[in-house]
C-alpha cells in the first residue's frame, strides 16, 4: 500500500535534469489522480513544453479540458505573456498617476525592469501562485516543472522575497514616521502613513508571497524524477539535498528509461548489450534505494513507443504514488 | 495707555522674539534634520527598490516596477539627491549646524 503524499498535498510538483521524463510521469500522475475520480490540472511550467505533446491536444494560458478523459484539465504557463501583461499594467497606472513631464523618465526605467534576468523568473512565480489560488476547482493540481537549476531558484523565491519585502516595508515606515515627527506642530508632513500606496502595494506583495511559501511548504509534495544513470542520479542527489535545504519535502524517486532484460536464452550483440546496460543500472538503482532518504515509488522501463494515449494509463499503473486528498483543501488566504 | 497695556505689548515682544529665537535655534534645524534623516532613509529605500537605474541589475525590479507609477516625486527627487551627492561625508555634515 503506497502512502507517499499526505492527504493535505494539493500540489504536486515533478522535477528533475532535463530528459528525464519529468512530463510524462507528471501527465501519468494526473490521468491516475483523474482516473482516481479527482479533478485534476496539469501545469506545465517548463518554457519548453511538451504536456500539448504528451496528450496531443494544444494547451493555453488557461485550463483547457483534456479530449477523451473525464476530470483532466491542463494548461502551459506562458512567462513571456505574463512579463508583457504585468508591463502593460504597470504603465497604464503610470498613465494615470504621473505628469507627462515625468512619464518618460520612469517608463524607461520600467521597460529596463522587464528586461532584467530576474523577470522572466518572478513572471513564472507570479503565475504558478496564481494558478495555486485559483484552483478551488480542482482537488488536485500536478506541476510539470522546468530542469532542477530552474525550479529549486524559483521555489526559493518565497523565502528570500519575504525577507525582502520585510526590509523595504521597515524602511519605507521609518521614513515615513520621521517625516511625520519632522512636520510637528507644523504643516502638512510631506509623507503620511495613511493611505500610502506604496505601503499598500508592499504589504500586498507580502502577503502573495507568505502565500506563496505557506502552499510549498505545508500543501505541496515533490517528486524527483531520475534515469538510471551516474548523472541523473548525481543531480537528483543535489536536487534533494537543495529542496530540503528549504524546507519543502521530497516524497519520493520516480525511476525512468530502465533498460528491459534480454531472455535469458538470447545471446546475440544486442542481447548483450542489453544485458550490460541492466547491470549497471541495477547498480544505481540499488544507490537510489540505499543511499537517499526518499523511497523509490516508481519503477518504469524504457518503451519503445512514445508515451501518449493509452501508454499514459499503462504508466500510470506502476506510479506507485496514492492519490488521496483532504476532505476540506486547504484555503485561498 | 495703562501700565498693564504696556506690559502686555512688551510681553508680546518678548514671546514673539522667543518663539523666533526658539524656532532658529532650536527647532527649525532640529526639523530640518529629522527630514534629512527621513531622505536618507528614502534614499535607502529607493536604492534598495532601484538599484539599475545605476547599473546595478536587480532580481526584484521586475516586483519593485510596480511601485514607480506612485513613486514620482520620490523618484526625481531621489535621482537629483544622488548625483549631486558628493560624499555620505557632505551630506551628513551639513545636518549639523556648527
Amino acid at each position: 500500500m503506497a502512502t507517499h503524499t499526505r492527504p493535505t498535498e494539493k500540489f504536486v510538483f515533478f522535477g528533475g535534469k532535463g530528459g528525464v521524463g519529468k512530463t510524462t510521469m507528471s501527465a501519468a500522475y494526473a490521468v491516475k489522480c483523474a482516473d482516481a475520480g479527482l479533478d485534476t490540472l496539469v501545469v506545465s511550467t517548463d518554457p519548453a513544453h511538451s504536456t500539448s505533446d504528451v496528450f496531443d491536444q494544444r494547451f493555453g494560458d488557461d485550463p483547457e479540458a483534456v479530449d477523451g478523459r473525464e476530470g483532466l484539465w491542463a494548461m502551459e504557463i506562458d512567462p513571456d505573456e505574463e512579463v508583457e501583461h504585468h508591463l502593460m499594467e504597470t504603465k497604464r497606472a503610470l498613465g494615470d498617476q504621473v505628469s507627462a513631464a515625468m512619464v518618460n523618465e520612469i517608463d524607461r526605467q520600467i521597460e529596463m525592469a522587464h528586461q532584467t534576468p530576474g523577470a522572466y523568473e518572478a513572471a513564472l512565480f507570479d503565475r504558478f501562485v496564481d494558478v495555486m489560488q485559483s484552483s478551488e476547482a480542482f482537488d488536485r493540481v500536478v506541476f510539470d516543472t522546468s530542469p532542477t537549476g530552474g525550479t529549486l531558484r524559483l521555489l526559493g523565491l518565497p523565502d528570500f522575497l519575504e525577507g525582502w519585502i520585510d526590509r523595504l516595508l521597515r524602511k519605507r515606515e521609518k521614513s515615513i514616521d520621521l517625516f511625520e515627527k519632522a512636520a510637528i506642530g507644523r504643516n502638512e508632513p510631506r509623507r503620511v502613513a495613511e493611505g500610502d500606496p506604496i505601503l499598500a502595494r508592499l504589504q500586498e506583495r507580502k502577503e502573495f508571497f507568505e502565500y506563496a511559501g505557506r502552499m510549498l511548504r505545508e500543501h505541496a509534495a515533490f517528486f524527483l524524477v531520475v534515469n538510471p544513470d551516474e548523472l541523473s542520479v548525481r543531480e537528483t542527489r543535489r536536487a534533494a539535498d537543495g529542496l530540503a535545504d528549504r524546507g519543502l519535502s521530497v516524497r519520493g524517486l520516480a525511476v525512468n528509461r530502465l533498460t528491459p532484460e534480454p531472455d535469458d536464452d538470447e545471446n546475440g550483440r544486442g542481447a548483450r548489450y542489453l544485458r550490460d546496460r541492466v547491470a549497471t543500472e541495477r547498480a544505481h538503482l540499488r544507490t537510489l534505494r540505499e543511499e537517499f532518504d526518499q523511497p523509490v515509488v516508481a519503477e518504469i522501463e524504457t518503451r519503445v513507443e512514445e508515451v501518449r494515449g493509452d501508454f499514459l494509463s499503462e504508466v500510470a499503473a506502476e506510479l506507485d504514488i496514492d492519490t488521496a486528498v483532504a476532505a476540506d483543501p486547504p484555503s485561498r488566504s | 495707555m495703562t501700565l498693564s497695556d504696556r506690559i502686555d505689548r512688551f510681553l508680546a515682544v518678548v514671546r514673539e522674539w522667543g518663539a523666533g529665537l526658539y524656532h532658529g535655534l532650536i527647532s527649525h534645524p532640529a526639523f530640518e534634520k529629522v527630514e534629512q534623516e527621513a531622505e536618507d532613509l528614502e534614499d535607502s529605500f529607493m536604492l534598495a527598490c532601484f538599484p539599475d537605474a545605476f547599473g546595478i541589475p536587480s532580481p526584484v525590479s521586475y516586483y519593485t516596477a510596480e511601485l514607480l507609477p506612485y513613486l514620482e516625486s520620490e523618484f526625481e527627487a531621489w535621482e537629483r539627491r544622488m548625483w549631486n551627492r558628493g560624499s555620505m561625508l557632505e551630506r551628513k555634515g551639513q545636518q549639523y549646524h556648527f
